[in-house]
């Protein structure tokens, strides 16, 4: 009877010690793997740039693997660019005729042909590569960015208006302007100033039929949307990752920002989290740090830039991006 | 005959009131200043810029738009 109850004592001391040690292993793994500190070079070709190539006011940007586009708003026109950043051509003009815009705010490839935002002749635009208008639609909002997601479907997003009413902010059409789903809705406090900053999004579409919403302030989680704009999990980012505070002169009792990233990219499985910086120790700015996530939401590494960026698109370890002076850089990264 | 002038100035008085007091083209103006103000917000939504600096024309973009309606 002593022997057996000894042979379950020690059985119990041993499952202990394996549980315990098999726990610090993990912990210690997310905890103590050291950070990838990684490093770029810049690849901009320093060119004599024509007057079409000058972004005046760039807001968007979209890579298809081989050309690189960019929404510039101010002059009304989609201003291309190949791989290694040397300008290509610009299509479209002010206006509100096919193949004119105004303050085009959001652009994105589709099945080859590039679709727009056209923001203030409130419609979707899509014109072939060359800059042939190809149709569109209208929209019932001042749509802001777009992206392509699932089978040809576009998903179009629109910012708060400032009314004291929840509004959606994310709306899927298909390419023939058939609306398939609504959803994301503005979380309202009654300030309408607090609200737009609470309000903003990002959104990065998953590679296959869905896509993340990434909120800039106030939320740490990553939404995943498949393409039917069902909600199919949050991916909660690793704390090490942490906030920036700002604290600004909203309207009531003194509120602050949980600012958490300026721009956002996704490619082939990881987050690219562009960090705020802090200006002038009362604000937040864009910042230079980019921090690498794994799906599960995992910090894998991190990523200096030599200056502080707006906008960034990502393929394959080269990071387009748009600088403070509103110029495009291309990095590449150096492990 | 007292009837019949009666009804006319009666109509003369609210064909006036309807001149004096153009509500379509006020609503439409004031449809003008909620144009305005979306332009205004979705160009600082677009600004880029720093966060105090985005508040700061959200803001104004508010208090331009209570001053149009008020002008209206």
């Amino acid at each position: 009877m002593m022997t057996r109850n000894k042979t379950v004592l020690v059985a119990l001391a041993v499952s202990c010690f394996w549980a315990a040690s098999m726990s610090a292993t993990r912990g210690g793994a997310l905890e103590d793997r050291p950070l990838r500190l990684l490093q770029v070079v810049e690849t901009t070709p320093a060119e004599e740039r024509s007057e079409d190539a000058v972004l005046v006011r760039p807001v968007s940007l979209a890579f298809n693997g081989h050309l690189l586009l960019v929404a510039d708003a101010q002059d009304c026109a989609v201003k291309i660019f190949s791989k290694d950043g040397s300008f290509v051509r610009s299509i479209g003009r002010k206006g509100a005729g096919p193949g004119e815009f105004s303050f085009p705010s959001g652009v994105c490839w589709l099945d080859g042909r590039i679709c727009v935002a056209d923001k203030f002749n409130y419609r979707i635009q899509i014109l072939d590569a060359s800059g042939k208008p190809e149709g569109g639609f209208r929209v019932g909002f001042a749509p802001d960015k777009v992206h392509a997601v699932g089978a040809g479907m576009i998903l179009v997003t629109s910012n708060p208006t400032g009314r004291p009413v929840p509004e959606k902010m994310l709306h899927l059409f298909d390419k023939e302007g058939t609306l398939l789903w609504e959803g994301l809705e503005t979380r309202v406090s009654g300030d309408p100033v607090y609200d737009s900053f609470k309000n903003m999004i990002l959104v990065c579409p998953d590679g296959t039929a869905g896509f993340y919403v990434i909120f800039r302030s106030g939320e740490r989680s990553l939404l995943h949307f498949d393409a039917s704009g069902e909600l199919l999990g949050r991916i909660a980012v690793d704390d090490r990752y942490g906030f920036k505070t700002v604290r600004l002169p909203f309207k009531g009792p003194q509120k602050s920002l949980l600012g958490f990233c300026w721009s956002a990219a996704f490619d082939r499985g990881r987050f690219y989290l562009l960090e705020p910086e802090p200006v002038e120790e009362r604000d937040l700015g864009p910042g230079r740090r980019v921090h690498v996530f794994g799906r599960e939401g995992r910090r894998e590494a991190v990523i200096d830039l030599p200056r502080p960026v707006h906008r960034l698109v990502i393929d394959d370890g080269r990071i387009y991006a748009l600088d403070e002076e509103g110029e495009l850089a291309v990095f590449e990264v150096v492990t | 005959m007292k009837k019949l002038a009666v009804m006319a100035l009666a109509g003369l008085i609210l064909v006036s009131a309807v001149l004096f007091f153009p509500a379509s083209a006020a609503a439409s103006e004031v449809d003008g200043c909620f144009s305005e103000h979306q332009r205004c917000r979705e160009n600082a939504f677009n600004l880029d810029a720093p966060w105090y600096q985005v508040m700061l024309v959200l803001t104004l973009c508010d208090l331009a738009l209570g001053k149009c309606i008020l002008v209206v």
